[in-house]
């Protein structure tokens, strides 16, 4: 019965009229930079950062939330309407998704996409109110060394989901970790890395980071890559799919929301590997797999529930032990540690309205994105003809004002540009920003924790290895890393990979 | 030659030089002992693991190659940055409006198709627009033009 009392609670958070109010414009703005070609939601929860600073904690988690979902779905619309995947977990709704389009059932993709989204989301919820409680309880009994592990694991886990060398993932989250060493050390006052920078003694800001990292560099390739639309776009028709396109759509789902909720909870999954995976499923169980790539229902259907699912599920990690498993989670983890709020298991204990609240909301934000997405889509698909030389330059712009406006301050400004000019060099060199993000976030607080597991252990570092928790994380974070270096393994990661690309 | 100027080779390069300039400006930071850890400490082993990582990545990059750097774009990245730091150096002194017009001048030109009169009229509606939402109606302590508003 708490359940029931905490979902009450949540639901009288979420429906109050200020929380709804963010929770649509969340979803709204969401769905009007995700729908922009070559904007993913990594960039564009980056460059609305700044707007959600000044409001109280619960409604900016929530209008954060929101702008993620909407995102989410935005990029699933330009995947099927022009083939241009805003992120890598639409990628795969490309290949049959723009089939159909092209068949004439573009309504059909877009209505079961979010239809499939809305129910994978609604599951997605229920599972965190179901796990959310016992995994706190169990969060609470980790000590330092536990929670050091445990965000090896998650830093590690993370580079599974970085193409690329394996190596130099990890190499990107020592970067990370040392980016996020800048700052006044907290047990002894001493400044770091400061340069005799005010403005550094309290930490590089997250927001002009990711901003610079995900935002600019994401602009600058976009211009160099002569962003074309591969012709015109698609009219959309009717909405309605066929009788035969549900009955082959539904199972799919089905199938698509449970394995991308069981992968979106694992450190290091979220929706992109949700999305690969149930892909994969669909193509493996059907009679005729012949017709994936070649518009499929089975093939939008699926890996759009997937993504949802693990989307909705990639918060339980987040939420009750403060550890992301992906770039957007770090998002949300920075922008709980701006508003105050330490990630981990004491929100929900000390903050049940915010925690209930933003879980209710979720799944407000998901209902509402099936209103913004199907009868508004008219809308979305006018967006997509705005030729990218304006865009560019308005999201700059709107990045310069963001970055300004956190603390009046134009040395945000530049720092942005100098992330930017960090960002641009590591897509040239091949170098994932997220493993780097990641470590930048967990980095203060894991050392931290390895400083007081010391402490506490007289200096001694088996430590790690006595407690029974920190060594089953060790191991396992071990287990993971032989496993990348298996020559059968690294094959079946680098395919998973060339399928994104093809 | 090629093999020196691959991708996997230059990052080497870039984690071990971030590794370096940690441990030389991290240098005067005390390390303390493992059981009371000085500031230095946890920063001189992310340092030293780094640099190991970074010789690795040199290491295989040499050994086994891999792709080549692409060839550079200087004009989108180099206008870019020099548009946004133009904006942080009027923004205060000059007001939003000019740089904003600054800004999107500059950034325009990175594109690969600039039509003046487009760009004029991208100015004017986003100079409303931001006015209208950052001024107005989020109230935000900003002048649109110095001494003017």
């Amino acid at each position: 019965m708490e359940l029931l009392d905490n979902l009450a609670l949540g639901f009288s958070v979420a429906f109050s009229l200020q929380n709804l109010t963010y929770a649509l414009l969340g979803c709204l703005l969401g769905t009007l930079i995700g729908v922009l070609p070559g904007i993913g939601p990594v960039a564009t929860i980056a460059m609305l950062l700044p707007i959600t600073f000044h409001l109280p904690p619960t409604a900016s988690l929530i209008m954060l939330a929101g702008i993620y979902y909407g995102a989410a779905y935005g990029g699933s619309t330009t995947s099927i309407l022009v083939n241009l995947p805003g992120e890598a977990s639409s990628v795969v709704t490309c290949l049959d998704g723009y089939q159909m389009a092209r068949n004439g059932r573009a309504g059909a993709a877009l209505s079961i996409s979010a239809v499939g989204s809305f129910f994978a989301g609604t599951v997605g919820t229920v599972i965190i109110v179901l796990f959310a409680e016992p995994l706190t309880r169990m969060a609470q009994k980790f000590g330092p060394a536990d929670y050091c592990s445990l965000m090896a694991l998650g830093l590690v886990a993370a580079v599974i989901l970085a193409s690329g060398s394996v190596v130099k993932a990890i190499a990107m989250i020592f970067l990370g970790l040392l980016f996020g060493l800048v700052g006044t050390d907290v047990n002894t006052g001493a400044q770091r890395f400061t340069f005799d920078i005010p403005e550094l003694s309290d930490g590089i800001d997250f927001a002009p980071i990711a901003m610079g990292l995900f935002g600019i560099a994401e602009i600058v390739v976009n211009l160099e890559r002569h962003l074309t639309r591969t012709g015109g776009t698609i009219k959309v028709t009717s909405l309605w799919p066929t009788m035969e396109e549900v009955r082959r759509a539904v199972p799919a789902a089905l199938r698509g929301t449970f394995l991308g909720a069981a992968l979106g909870v694992l450190p290091g999954g979220g929706p992109t590997l949700g999305a690969f995976s149930s892909y994969t499923l669909e193509k493996k169980i059907s009679k005729n797999p012949g017709q994936f790539g070649k518009g499929a229902v089975e093939g939008v259907a699926a890996p759009e529930a997937a993504n949802n699912a693990a989307a909705q599920t990639s918060f339980i990690p987040m939420l009750t032990l403060g550890i992301p498993s992906n770039a957007v989670m770090a998002l949300m983890v920075g922008a709980m540690i701006i508003q105050g709020i330490q990630p981990g298991p004491e929100v929900m204990t000390k903050k049940p309205d915010l925690f209930w609240g933003m879980i209710a909301s979720m799944w407000i934000g998901n209902a509402m994105l099936v209103i913004i997405n199907l009868p508004m889509i008219g809308i979305w698909v006018k967006l997509l003809t705005v030729p990218y030389r304006f865009l560019a330059p308005a999201i700059l712009l709107f990045c310069c004002i963001g970055a300004y406006s956190l603390q009046n301050s134009t040395f945000h400004v530049m720092q942005v540009a100098i992330f930017g000019i960090l960002g641009y060099v590591f897509v040239k060199l091949g170098c994932e920003g997220a493993p780097f993000l990641l470590g930048l976030v967990l980095g203060p607080q894991m050392e931290e924790y390895f400083r007081r597991a010391m402490l506490l252990s007289r200096g001694d570092a088996m430590v790690f290895l006595q407690r029974p928790i920190s060594l089953g994380l060790l191991i396992t974070t071990g287990v993971l890393l032989l496993l990348m270096a298996l020559p059968s393994f690294k094959r079946a990661r680098k395919e998973a990979f060339v399928e994104e690309e093809g | 030659m090629n093999r020196f100027l691959s991708k996997d080779f230059l990052s080497g390069l870039m984690f071990i030089g971030f590794g370096l300039i940690a441990l030389y400006f991290g240098q005067k930071l005390a390390i303390g002992t493992p059981v009371r850890m000085g500031p230095g400490y946890v920063p001189r082993m992310l340092s030293l693991i780094l640099i190991g990582l970074g010789i690795l990545v040199c290491i295989v990059a040499i050994v086994s190659g891999s792709e080549p750097v692409e060839r550079l774009k200087w004009k989108p990245i180099t206008l870019v940055t020099i548009g946004i730091i133009c904006f942080g150096l009027l923004f205060e002194r000059a007001g939003l409006i000019p740089a904003l017009v600054v800004l999107i001048m500059i950034s325009s030109l990175a594109g690969e198709e600039f039509k003046f009169m487009e760009v004029i009229g991208n100015i004017v509606v986003l100079s409303v627009l931001c006015t209208l939402v950052f001024k107005v109606g989020l109230g935000m302590n900003i002048n649109v033009l110095h001494g003017v508003w």
